[in-house]
């Protein structure tokens, strides 16, 4: 199990990360869910031990990753945002290097590397520089590096930002599996379909606080019984805003840019009685849909903001 | 061992892209063998040739010496006299050699009478030094052949009167002119010889016996034998350069933080890359010292040579290191380290020897440790032995350690902190 508590860390006046606590149970896959800049990745550089917090620790397996982190960082596989790979090396090349680093060597590195290269579809291209590779078959082998040497615990950071949805697809599949294995995965995004897809439980991170944490029926449960209305219209200014809160039994969760979201309350007026009172303020109608709850209506719920913000 | 596994990593790094490489060691050598060319003459090892129009209308005797003195021995290859006709103007306007020597007609006959004549000596003025020496030697010339003709005076007024006579002298004449010959050469004996003072010229750092100077470097390699040291310091302060850089650029691209997420130290991170530098610096060193042996330089004792190859790169490396450690992205590590190396390359004698420069740069060039490593190289060069260069091995060691150890600190901290 991964421990996090209390972390803080600031750069200058700048605070990161601000008070974040959560657990990693033993097998699960916990999204760390938030906007770009929430704080998933300074958070995750000091799980991994490459940030040092402010204050707060980190406890895998009991172990403070600060205190014996060369012992902690055998059993953690780390997959960073940045594809940190060396180009002009073969990707077998820099599999090899990846694994002696944690002790591996002739044979059994010979068939990891393999068996890794199998695994993420990158056997055929195993002699080939890797500035030869696209964006995709980099990241794979990115993934490969951190699970070479079979890690309890595995942590990636956004492993699918900015790559085709077929290499998304084979990372993700990837993940499955090794999680099915037994080992614990924390995985950051902020993508929430993945999020929702992948994760057994998500914790939503936003200015560097952890807003809540529990599974996604947990989660949409947090953002009620209620619905949720996506207008468009001439929904631009204050006093749009204004009228929408007028509107007995709806809460305004956005309103502006000719558009608005409004969560009408189980129990309330009801969806049909809210387009009229809409129509009678005033404010020009010309779409509607309607929202099943799900984690972005519990990120506005939460935040006043959609996830994309 | 992290720190093994990051020094073979970054080795094969250069195995796999050994252009990169080649291309840093090739700068040096390039500039060397330029300067080579430019200074060394042609390639045939025969030096500088100093070439010389003679026009004589007179058919002179002193022409005909001119002539003898390219056969002479100490002057092979060095001295070319070409006989040529009043077209030699037009070659001297060509830049067809370094001086005209024009002997105008009744040239001899002036000087046996003693009446005021001329030599005629039209510089190349695309030369310095060359027609200067041609000058001065007809100078000499003209002055022992007026000293010549003031004591001998007398005789050559005889001379004279023969020319004028319509028949052939007199033997009685003839066999006094030759007795008065004979008595004034008699006579300067006494003034000239044994001469009072004589001249001995030896070349400076030369071997006394025969055998080691027949060693010397002659033409191109004697050339590269003053400017290979200081083109390899170049040489290898820009490998240092480059391998360093990779650090900063490790940090950019995220390498270092995912390798500090393996059980990588930043300690162990930093030996590694401290040790690979060291290693291409001295590979890269070494290689340029073997290019020198194929082209005839004759660096000295080879234990010395190798002892300042090692010395040196512990010094550029540790250079580069400190310099690295204080910048904050690849390409400000890129602009200072470069004026780094061509400021001490300038100071230090690289480029040019410590004696062509002015007196007041002298202690400034000792505190880089490019004088040092170049000096040390010279040293050897010149007939030292290691003996001769400990103070320059113990310059460049402990300064190389004392910046690598500034560097690794700065750096840790750095990492520590999360700055790199």
């Amino acid at each position: 199990m991964i421990t996090v508590e209390r972390l803080r860390r600031s750069f200058g006046d700048l605070v990161a990360v601000d008070d974040v606590s959560f657990e990693v149970r033993d097998g699960e896959i916990l999204g760390l869910l938030g906007p770009n800049g929430a704080g998933k990745t300074t958070t995750l550089c000091m799980i991994s031990g490459v940030l040092k917090p402010d204050s707060g620790r980190v406890l895998v397996d009991g172990r403070d990753i600060w205190l014996e982190p060369t012992v902690v960082k055998r059993h953690l596989g780390v997959v960073p945002q940045e594809v940190a790979v060396y180009e002009d090396l073969t990707a077998r090349d820099n599999l090899s290097f990846w694994g002696s680093l944690y002790g591996l060597s002739g044979s059994e590195l010979k068939e990891r590397v393999d068996e890794g290269l199998t695994r993420v579809g990158l056997a055929d291209r195993a002699g080939d520089r890797v500035k030869s590779f696209s964006g995709g078959m980099k990241r794979r082998l990115n993934l490969c590096m951190g699970l070479l040497h079979r890690p309890r615990f595995l942590l990636l950071d956004e492993p699918t930002v900015g790559i085709d949805p077929q290499a998304r697809l084979n990372i993700l599949e990837v993940i499955r599996g090794v999680a099915a294995g037994g080992t614990t995965v924390l995985y950051t995004t902020h993508y929430m379909e993945e999020a929702q897809e992948l994760c057994d439980r998500i914790a939503i991170i936003d200015h560097g606080r952890i807003l809540t944490v529990g599974t996604l029926d947990e989660l949409t449960r947090l953002a009620g019984e209620a619905e949720v209305l996506r207008l468009t219209g001439g929904f631009a200014g204050g006093e749009a805003r204004d009228r929408l809160q007028a509107i007995a039994g709806v809460r305004v969760l956005q309103a502006g840019d000719g558009s608005a979201m409004l969560s009408v309350a189980a129990g309330g007026p009801g969806l049909l009685a809210v387009l009229p009172a809409v129509l009678a303020s005033g404010l020009a109608l010309d779409d509607v849909s309607i929202q099943r709850p799900n984690l972005q209506s519990v990120f506005i719920s939460l935040t006043g903001r959609e996830l994309r913000d | 061992m992290a720190a093994f596994q990051i020094l073979r990593r970054d080795l094969l790094r250069y195995l796999r892209n050994p252009g990169r490489t080649a291309f840093l060691l090739a700068i040096p050598l390039m500039m060397a063998a330029i300067f080579a060319l430019v200074f060394g003459g042609h390639g045939d090892g025969g030096g500088i040739t100093i070439r010389v129009l003679l026009w004589d209308e007179d058919d002179s005797l002193l022409g005909r010496l001119l002539q003898g003195a390219e056969d002479r021995p100490e002057s092979e290859g060095r001295l070319e006299v070409v006989p040529v006709g009043p077209e030699g103007v037009e070659m001297m306007n060509r830049g067809d050699a370094s001086a005209l020597v024009h002997l105008p007609k009744g040239f001899t006959r002036a000087v046996i009478d003693g009446t005021p004549t001329a030599i005629e000596v039209v510089k190349n003025p695309a030369q310095q030094f060359l027609p200067l020496v041609v000058e001065e030697g007809v100078v000499l010339g003209a002055t022992v052949l007026s000293a010549g003709s003031r004591a001998l005076r007398p005789e050559l007024d005889v001379i004279s009167s023969f020319l004028d006579a319509d028949d052939h002298p007199e033997d009685a004449a003839v066999a006094s002119l030759s007795a008065s010959f004979n008595r004034r050469a008699r006579q300067f004996d006494l003034y000239v010889f044994p001469p009072v003072v004589t001249l001995e010229a030896v070349d400076v750092g030369a071997a006394q016996d025969e055998e080691a100077s027949a060693k010397k470097p002659q033409g191109i390699a004697a050339v590269l034998s003053v400017f290979l040291p200081g083109f390899a310091i170049l040489g290898v302060l820009f490998l240092a350069q480059s391998a360093t850089r990779d650090m900063l650029h490790d940090r950019e691209t995220g390498v270092v933080r995912q390798l500090l997420t393996a059980p990588v130290t930043p300690a162990s991170y930093l030996v590694g890359k401290c040790l690979s530098v060291l290693v291409v610096s001295a590979a890269g060193l070494g290689l340029l010292v073997a290019a020198g042996v194929a082209a005839g330089v004759a660096w000295g004792p080879p234990l010395a040579v190798a002892t300042v190859v090692v010395a040196a790169a512990v010094a550029a490396s540790g250079t580069l290191l400190l310099v690295m450690s204080v910048v904050g992205s690849e390409r400000q590590g890129d602009a200072l380290a470069t004026i780094v190396i061509m400021s001490w390359c300038m100071l230090g004698g690289a480029f040019v020897p410590l004696a062509q420069m002015p007196a007041f740069l002298h202690p400034i060039a000792k505190t880089t440790l490019v004088y040092w490593a170049t000096s040390a190289f010279s040293s050897l060069i010149a007939g030292g032995g290691i003996a001769d260069i400990l103070p320059n091995l113990a310059v460049l060691a402990g300064g190389g350690a004392l910046g690598i150890a500034i560097g690794a600190v700065v750096m840790e901290r750095r990492l520590a902190r999360g700055a790199l």
